[in-house]
């Protein structure tokens, strides 16, 4: 995938993206096939982490060895903990120490959290970091939904930082000027939904440096009206979950109609090619993965189903968002509450 | 304990163990050290959440590492874990002091 444009210079340009080549459903074949790619379709340079006997060919990029693997289902804490020489935890600690410009990872979601948090730190002045996660839109740039798992129960001081460090990611991501945020709730009035719901909307409209529009309901995300969407880690992966489950049986249902008999397989040969361009758009492989706000460094996490291309795009978007400085953009919106 | 495990520094003390709790603590949360006392429960009255647990005794252990060679929190320790007067106790006890 060419590269659009010039990207920003920062002083960290040229240090390569750190890969957790052992993350993932598809590790390590496809994640090293995709920093592979990443590395020749995109410029951006790339070093994988994790055992080299496993890692096998990675036709010369650099490998930091790493001897432990965190598996999916490992507990994230106390794996991290136990499992210091694990790929995750030593491609946050090459964020950390400067080797690596960001992160990123396919595997345990939980674990590469907490293996930013624990190794890159909080930034001063956050709480609670959040997932944030790309919901694609047609026809424009995608919205941001976070929180979307981080934190199954959150308090309102800490939704009013998802919105701020929503709106700082959008900029750094998406290059809108003055991102506008809305609040996942049931009702578009600002008396729906729980107390916290209640509560956070009264902040975010006070909040100063935040264009809030007010609530969204769950039906508003693939079309929203505004660029960041905010809610609990429970409720945003609820959602997202719908989301992805319902557009997965859409396009199942309409692929199983149209080879249903000879006149709709006929209809399908007019129809499939102009509605591909429509389900490339929603491809979760080409958006680049979740981010993780709030660490003192760029962590993406992308799908455990993770392939060449979902790595390709999320090693794309790392770089993106370190070299338009998203890290101090974040300490920015944050210091601002 | 580990069999390398020796002191340091002086003893430490138990008022000074709960000082260094309370303000990691209160950094980790970016809450008041005034608003932790020993009575505090992690889960309900501090809101910590599991990650700020491990942050806790990460930090712990690394403030106390400098102290007292091979202090460590053990994984399957932390969930008797409940209040900050637990870990106090914990730590008190890891370390021998009193």
């Amino acid at each position: 995938m060419p590269r659009a444009g010039p990207r920003p210079e920062a002083p960290t340009a040229g240090l390569p993206v750190a890969v957790d080549a052992m993350g993932g459903d598809n590790a390590p074949g496809a994640i090293v096939a995709g920093a592979r790619r990443a590395v020749e379709e995109l410029g951006v340079p790339v070093v994988l982490v994790g055992p080299p006997e496993l890692v096998g060919d990675t036709g010369g990029i650099e490998v930091i060895p790493a001897s432990e693997v965190i598996a999916m289902d490992d507990d994230p804490g106390s794996s991290v903990r136990r499992k210091k020489d694990s790929s995750l935890v030593r491609a946050a600690e090459a964020v950390r120490d400067g080797r690596a410009l960001a992160m990123v990872s396919a595997g345990n979601t939980g674990a590469a959290m907490a293996s930013a948090l624990l190794r890159m730190g909080r930034l001063k002045g956050v709480v609670r970091p959040a997932i944030a996660t790309p919901i694609p839109q047609l026809g424009a740039h995608p919205i941001v939904l976070l929180d979307a798992g981080a934190n199954a129960e959150c308090t309102e001081a800490m939704l009013v930082q998802f919105a701020q460090m929503g709106a700082a990611y959008a900029s750094a991501r998406y290059g809108v000027t003055e991102p506008t945020v809305a609040l996942l709730s049931i009702g578009e009035e600002k008396s729906k939904g729980t107390p916290l719901v209640k509560e956070v909307h009264a902040l975010l409209e006070q909040t100063p440096g935040l264009r809030f529009v007010g609530n969204v309901e769950g039906r508003d995300l693939l079309h929203a009206p505004a660029d960041v969407v905010v809610t609990d880690g429970f409720t945003g992966n609820v959602a997202l979950k719908t989301l992805e489950g319902s557009l997965r049986f859409f396009m199942d249902t309409i692929l199983e109609v149209f080879s249903a008999d000879e006149e709709a397989k006929a209809a399908a040969e007019v129809m499939l090619p102009r509605l591909a361009p429509l389900a490339a758009e929603f491809d979760p492989d080409g958006i680049g993965g979740a981010m993780l706000l709030g660490v003192d460094g760029v962590c993406v996490i992308s799908h455990g189903s993770s392939g060449e291309r979902a790595i390709v795009s999320a090693v794309g978007v790392a770089h993106d968002v370190a070299t338009a400085g998203l890290v101090d953009r974040l300490a920015r919106a944050v210091a601002t509450s | 304990m580990p069999a390398e495990t020796h002191v340091e520094k002086g003893p430490i003390e138990r008022h000074e163990v709960f000082e260094l709790v309370r303000d990691q603590l209160a950094d980790i949360l970016e809450i008041e050290p005034g608003a932790i006392s020993e009575s505090s429960s992690f889960a309900e009255d501090l809101d910590a959440d599991s990650l700020a647990l491990i942050e806790l005794v990460e930090a712990l252990e690394e403030e106390l590492g400098e102290r007292t060679v091979g202090f460590r929190i053990e994984d399957e320790d932390l969930e008797d874990l409940r209040t900050v007067r637990d870990a106090v106790d914990y730590v008190v006890a890891k370390l021998g002091a009193g």
